[in-house]
């Protein structure tokens, strides 16, 4: 009975540990908005974006506070803030997704794969099925992962009124560009 | 009519150097940025991990000094250092991007060195987030 008993504590250490070992994390990933209007080129940027990366399920989350992105000019970070992502209401956007053909992909063989990410992007409380295409690349191990796609601004409900049309695109694109670590704990 | 021109041709002036003055209104000089409130990075963490909907209503966007001490020190890409204070969390921290806007007297800061950091709390992901962090001298 006592070996029993050890033999299951044996292995759900090790099952814990192999499924801790696939995972994969960052808390200093980059994220870049920019919108290109014909009167006005906005752009700002985040490098601490947290993301999560299961190595077998190919799930994957990324969440970003809005306050931490950083514009040229104060003026145009404080209305980002303040009038369309209303920041105090809702301080954070989020990913919930998964990487579609996982299977495809070798994280154990270096090289730059092509991949599709689908889920449920969620920007100023308004949450959205969205599919897009990204990269995985594996060198020496380290896995890093880009993308770039293009959100409507209105689907998040997010006004933009008449008066800066010409300054705010409609249609913003965004870039992301992460570098994973293996998560573990730190001991 | 013509007096009229001149001062219409004035005020024209006058709001548009106005206008650009306010469009291109600097950031805030975070050296000389007033602090609104002083606490330790523990406190600042325990509060957001107890309730983070009330922390966000108390600290969201205030221009705090955080003191605690350095649990690890990184630097990106682009050369910006960022300093994790502990947080009383074995596996989260209270994250201090420093400002790129100012420059820092110094940046080798040490794991385990009690400091003090001026910064704009931005809330909570898995660590609390400051970003245009400076360092203010004992």
């Amino acid at each position: 009975m006592k070996k029993i008993i050890f033999l299951v504590f044996v292995s759900v250490l090790f099952l814990t540990q192999s499924i801790q070992a696939q995972k994969y994390f960052t808390r200093t990933g980059n994220i870049v908005f920019s919108s290109e209007a014909p009167m006005e080129k906005i752009e700002a940027s985040n490098q601490k974006a947290t993301s999560v990366l299961d190595a077998k399920s190919g799930k994957m989350e990324f969440a970003v506070l809005i306050k931490a992105f950083q514009f040229e000019k104060a003026l145009m970070q404080e209305h980002f803030n303040e009038n369309y992502m209303e920041s105090d209401k809702f301080p954070k956007a989020l990913f919930k997704g998964a990487i579609v053909d996982m299977s495809k992909i070798d994280l154990s063989t270096d090289g730059t794969y092509a991949v599709k990410v689908k889920g449920d992007l969620t920007i100023h409380g308004e949450t959205k099925e969205v599919e897009t295409d990204g990269n995985i690349e594996v060198k020496d191990g380290k896995i890093s992962a880009t993308s770039t796609f293009e959100i409507e601004v209105a689907d998040f409900k997010i006004e933009i009124p008449k008066v800066v049309r010409d300054n705010i695109a409609k249609i913003v694109s965004i870039t992301i560009n992460i570098d994973y670590e293996l998560f573990k704990k730190k001991s | 009519m013509k007096k009229y021109l001149k001062y219409i041709l004035l005020l024209t002036v006058v709001g548009g150097v106005g206008f650009y003055f306010y469009s291109n209104k600097p950031h805030k000089n975070m050296t000389k940025a007033a602090v609104e409130m002083q606490l330790s990075s523990i406190q600042l963490f325990a509060d957001f991990e107890n309730n983070e909907e009330e922390a966000n209503g108390k600290y969201l966007d205030k221009i705090m000094e955080v003191s605690g001490k350095v649990k690890e020190i990184s630097l990106d890409e682009e050369g910006r250092t960022s300093i994790t204070l502990e947080s009383g969390s074995e596996m989260f921290g209270v994250i201090c991007q420093l400002d790129n806007l100012t420059k820092h007297a110094r940046t080798n800061f040490k794991e385990g060195e009690e400091i003090k950091l001026k910064g704009i709390c931005t809330g909570v992901l898995m660590d609390v987030i400051l970003v245009r962090c400076v360092e203010i001298k004992a």
